[in-house]
């Protein structure tokens, strides 16, 4: 799975621009499932089984990564850009990124420290005080290259650290995507449904459209979550700990999750000796919270990855989790078809 | 010479200051081919080229070898490494950026940083201290990493657009680049001066290479070749110079006012493209050291106009490092008498 994970991280796509993590999934699952992609371009993969269950149950993910996109071109070549979903700006002041579908290199940065009031230097840059730098001397010469309402994406190689650690962009949700792919591949025992959704990061959107459309009994999120088992948090303001197992919560910002659901996704961990952790903060949120409220109402259970740096160029997480969310989230669905 | 390539080998190397023997060898192995090459026990690179006649002055061509960086100071219970700055590093840069640890090998980590989910609204998260997360715990860490490491952002050279690259540690590289094409411009010609080289360790934590090295080579002249503010979005043209518009010439009560002004006119003689660089008293470049060597020596210093300074995405025009070399070789021969 970590190699797809790789090719499913280095592929660019933030909100409302998913069009070639799409197009690799499709490539990955097309002889495994009936596929439709949806007005919005999220994709339903409907996988027939040797059974068709009880339930009719469905696993999400979403394919959309945050960034940003260029506002304005401004007379001098830079770009003025917003963030799309939560970005700190913190997280790209000195870095590199890609702008538009030609992918052309650019840089973040401004007044070099030596010429900032002491005062500022650790101060954050806003995103109204940055512009991407694209090596453009005027705007005419940058109008060739990109255009407003380019997307931005950040550059950030996939690396393997330390003891099982894996480091790249998108992390947040392409794990989720892998995974999804994996159980695909797989061949379930069980109808099921898989939706890839878009644009998660700008409020859960993707996932509001496609589960009305399979309108399903029980749902799964697969997700990354935010882990700060870090020195500047301590006890329960790490949320939950990297190497440590998959996620289960029973709340967050947007969803409060099907308490008996919760409960057999810890015996089932239990019972398997599959390490499982839930979170200790109530914060974020996931697409769980638009599909638990679809239609009449979805019983629904978020299955996560605990994920350093979340929205930045450089997530974390371990591939040891990864493997944990897998082994989870299939056991659950055997004992979720017929229940 | 080839600069693209010259510039992009000096900036792959690792220097941050104190450590700077992976980019020495490199900066020596390359200077050698124009220069008797020395290293000095500070970590130096001293070049002789030519044989020197006593009868003319000595003219030292200067530019610093040691980059920012950042140095580990301890190791957390949780195998987190704590970090300071070598150097003036711009510690915006650091938030969730990949970096690299340099133990007894070379290992990858992550800055830490809180995400915006857990972060209270306006709450910048200003920290005091500075954490790598290299995936490991504290016994696994120490069998590779030593307190006083150094930690580096190691962007490779990028070509962006036509002459416009970016990379780290382009402070000062590109003015160690500069050197190297000077004297490749010079091979074979005749000089006014002895020509002397010193690629200096230690600029960006006091500038104390250039002391000790230009004691050993006492020169009379002394160019000393840096980088100096580009103007970005958000600045002013009173306040920087401008990427592109040629070597930036320091004048300043501190620098020899001739030796300014013989490369103005040297400059404006050869129509080389040149800007104005005014401070007003020291100029926080090896200058500043070089100049008030044994009895003083006389020093300018040229600045490659370079925008987003000490961060790893400093940007810069190739051009003006070629100016900058055909400047200093078009002095060297001779043009202007000071």
């Amino acid at each position: 799975m970590t190699e797809l994970l790789k090719q499913l991280c280095l592929l660019d796509g933030i909100s409302g621009d998913e069009g070639r993590v799409r197009d690799f999934i499709i490539s990955q699952i097309k002889d495994c499932a009936e596929i439709t992609v949806d007005p919005l371009g999220s994709i339903i993969a409907f996988c027939k089984g040797e059974q068709t269950p009880k339930n009719k149950v469905l696993v999400s993910a979403h394919m959309d990564e945050v960034g940003m996109i260029v506002t304005y071109i401004n007379a001098d070549g830079t770009l003025k850009c917003d963030c799309v979903g939560g970005v700190d700006p913190k997280v790209v002041y000195g870095k590199r990124v890609r702008v538009g579908r030609d992918k052309i290199l650019g840089v973040i940065a401004g007044t070099a420290i030596h010429n900032v009031p002491k005062a500022d230097r650790s101060k954050a840059v806003p995103f109204d005080k940055l512009v991407i730098d694209i090596g453009c001397e005027s705007r005419q010469e940058a109008e060739k290259l990109v255009r407003q309402g380019d997307s931005v994406c950040f550059v950030s190689d996939f690396t393997r650290f330390g003891d099982g650690f894996v480091k790249c962009k998108a992390i947040d949700d392409r794990a989720g995507c892998a995974i999804m792919i994996q159980l695909i591949k797989d061949r379930p025992k069980f109808d099921t449904y898989f939706t890839f959704v878009v644009q998660e990061e700008i409020g859960l959107r993707g996932a509001a459209a496609a589960s009305y459309t399979v309108a399903p009994d029980f749902a799964f999120v697969l997700e990354a979550t935010t882990a700060s088992d870090i020195p500047e948090s301590e006890n329960e303001k790490k949320v939950c700990e990297l190497g440590k197992g998959a996620v289960v919560s029973y709340m967050d910002r947007h969803t409060i999750y099907d308490k008996e659901m919760y409960s057999l996704a810890f015996e089932t961990a239990k019972e398997n000796s599959i390490p499982v952790q839930t979170k200790s903060v109530i914060a974020g949120g996931n697409d769980a919270g638009a599909i638990h409220l679809s239609r009449g109402g979805v019983r629904t259970t978020a299955i996560s990855l605990p994920c350093r740096y979340l929205h930045s160029p450089s997530c974390v997480i371990n591939e040891r989790d990864m493997q944990s969310a897998y082994d989870l989230v299939k056991l659950l669905l055997n004992r979720t078809y017929n229940k | 010479m080839e600069l693209l390539k010259t510039l992009t080998e000096l900036c792959a190397q690792r220097g941050v200051s104190g450590d700077e023997k992976t980019a020495s060898e490199k900066a020596a192995q390359l200077l050698s081919e124009y220069a008797d090459v020395s290293t000095d026990p500070f970590g130096n690179v001293c070049g002789t080229v030519g044989s020197h006649d006593d009868s003319k002055q000595t003219l030292l061509l200067e530019a610093h070898i040691d980059e920012i960086g950042m140095i580990v100071t301890y190791i957390t219970d949780d195998g987190f490494l704590k970090i300071s700055p070598c150097g003036g590093t711009d510690e915006r840069v650091l938030t969730a950026q990949q970096v690299t640890v340099c133990g007894r090998k070379s290992i990858t980590g992550v800055v830490t940083s809180i995400p915006p989910h857990l972060q209270k609204d306006g709450e910048s998260g200003d920290s005091a201290s500075i954490y790598v997360d290299i995936g490991m715990t504290k016994a696994q860490a120490e069998k590779i990493v030593s307190l006083g490491d150094r930690v580096l952002v190691e962007n490779t050279l990028e070509l962006m657009r036509g002459h416009i690259v970016t990379s780290k540690a382009l402070d000062d590289r590109s003015g160690v680049a500069a050197v190297l094409l000077a004297l490749d411009k010079l091979k074979g010609k005749q000089t006014n001066y002895n020509i002397s080289v010193l690629f200096a360790a230690q600029e960006e934590t006091g500038e104390r290479g250039a002391q000790t090295g230009a004691f050993s080579i006492a020169p009379d002249l002394a160019v000393a070749v840096d980088v100096s503010f580009a103007k970005t979005h958000f600045e002013s043209e009173e306040d920087c110079g401008i990427m592109g518009k040629g070597t930036m010439i320091g004048v300043s009560p501190s620098l020899c006012r001739e030796l300014s002004q013989a490369f103005i006119d040297t400059a404006q003689q050869k129509e080389i493209p040149y800007q104005i660089e005014v401070m007003n008293g020291k100029t926080g470049t090896d200058a500043d050291k070089i100049s008030v060597t044994k009895s003083g020596v006389k020093t300018v210093t040229l600045s490659i106009p370079l925008k987003y300074m000490h961060t790893p995405v400093e940007v810069l025009d190739l051009r003006d490092i070629d100016y900058t070399a055909s400047l200093i070789a078009e002095f060297a021969q001779g043009r202007c008498e000071i």
